[in-house]
């Protein structure tokens, strides 16, 4: 039997709550390997391509894992081939997963989207290049001169945007980064996309962090526009580094135990 | 619909997707016979999958939902 893996987490005890998985009357269960634990449903027909209601089974379950553990968790439509290969799986991606697991134990992944109005940034901006300019000499008016001078100004606005869509990421990471562990900041994707965030943040610093998107709103920068959520398992967290998988006696025998 | 209602009404499919269809763990290996709906068999079972996003991308977007703002 396939298994669809939702999850990794830090326990080899069953799930105690009923959680429906992918597949209809499938229930979900954890296959204990040493002191850890892979979260699947069994699954006997591939799934038909990305649907909303699987994402949404997906997500549900991982959410349902992460009230009682850490977990780690595993890309949509991830399907193993059966138990053997999953415990296989398992012995060798073992220290990858409990140093993720340690290191995001008792912490939840929240997302934040700044959008900026960037067209009355940019009209700013040249604005004041336009003022700047008027205090310099005259050029004269050769066509070559001119070219260059566009690019030049282009140049110029890019730049200026940039630094200040910095500085505004700067001010925003202060209200937020004090109290992450963790964040990973994406500036400008698109013009009017400032910033796309991910902070990993402890559990017992939620309130203060959600607490800091009020304080930014009352901030009061005209035309800029929050998008938060989460609390998230933390999707955007996990690093594997693929280590070798070898084990120390002790979780050798652990292993031969759960097999 | 549990947690994924509950969270708020503010929290967009969009959201969702995002992590669940482009983050998350990526297992490589002969044990893994799927990742994100892309069948592995026939690209070599010991080759790591880097390019899953990329393939989603050229299946094209499933469905398309706006972003809501937070107020």
């Amino acid at each position: 039997m396939k298994l669809y893996l939702y999850g990794i987490i830090d326990s080899s005890d069953q799930i105690k709550e009923s959680i429906y998985g992918l597949e209809e009357g499938s229930n979900v269960y954890n296959i204990p390997f040493c002191d850890i634990g892979a979260v699947v449903s069994e699954i006997s027909q591939p799934i038909q391509g990305v649907t909303k209601g699987a994402v949404l089974v997906h997500e549900i379950v991982v959410e349902k894992l992460m009230e009682q553990f850490t977990v780690l968790p595993v890309r949509f439509q991830t399907i193993i081939n059966g138990r053997d290969s999953l415990l296989s799986m398992m012995q060798s991606y073992y220290k990858d997963f409990k140093d993720n697991l340690a290191r995001l134990h008792n912490k939840l992944e929240f997302g934040i989207k700044v959008i900026w109005p960037a067209d009355k940034v940019k009209a700013n901006i040249i604005k004041v290049l336009k003022k700047d300019e008027q205090k310099t000499i005259e050029s004269d008016n050769s066509p070559n001169k001119r070219f260059i001078e566009e690019k030049f100004e282009e140049y110029k606005i890019s730049k200026e945007f940039e630094a200040k869509a910095d500085k505004f990421i700067k001010i925003i990471d202060i209200f937020f980064g004090k109290f992450a562990a963790e964040k990973k900041l994406e500036k400008l994707k698109t013009e009017n996309l400032l910033l796309d965030a991910v902070y990993l943040v402890e559990k017992d610093k939620q309130k203060d962090f959600k607490e800091a998107l009020e304080h930014i709103k009352n901030a009061n920068y005209p035309g800029f526009k929050y998008l938060f959520s989460g609390p998230w398992p933390a999707y955007n967290f996990v690093v594997l580094s693929k280590k070798p998988g070898l084990l120390t006696d002790s979780e050798q025998n652990l292993f031969s135990l759960t097999k | 619909m549990h947690n994924v209602a509950m969270k708020s009404k503010d929290v967009t499919l969009l959201e969702i997707l995002d992590r669940v269809l482009e983050k998350g763990v990526v297992i490589s290996g002969d044990a893994v016979i799927s990742v994100a709906g892309v069948d592995l068999i026939y690209l070599g079972l010991k080759v790591l999958l880097s390019s899953v996003e990329t393939m989603e991308k050229l299946r094209g977007s499933p469905f398309i939902s706006p972003m809501q703002e937070a107020n």
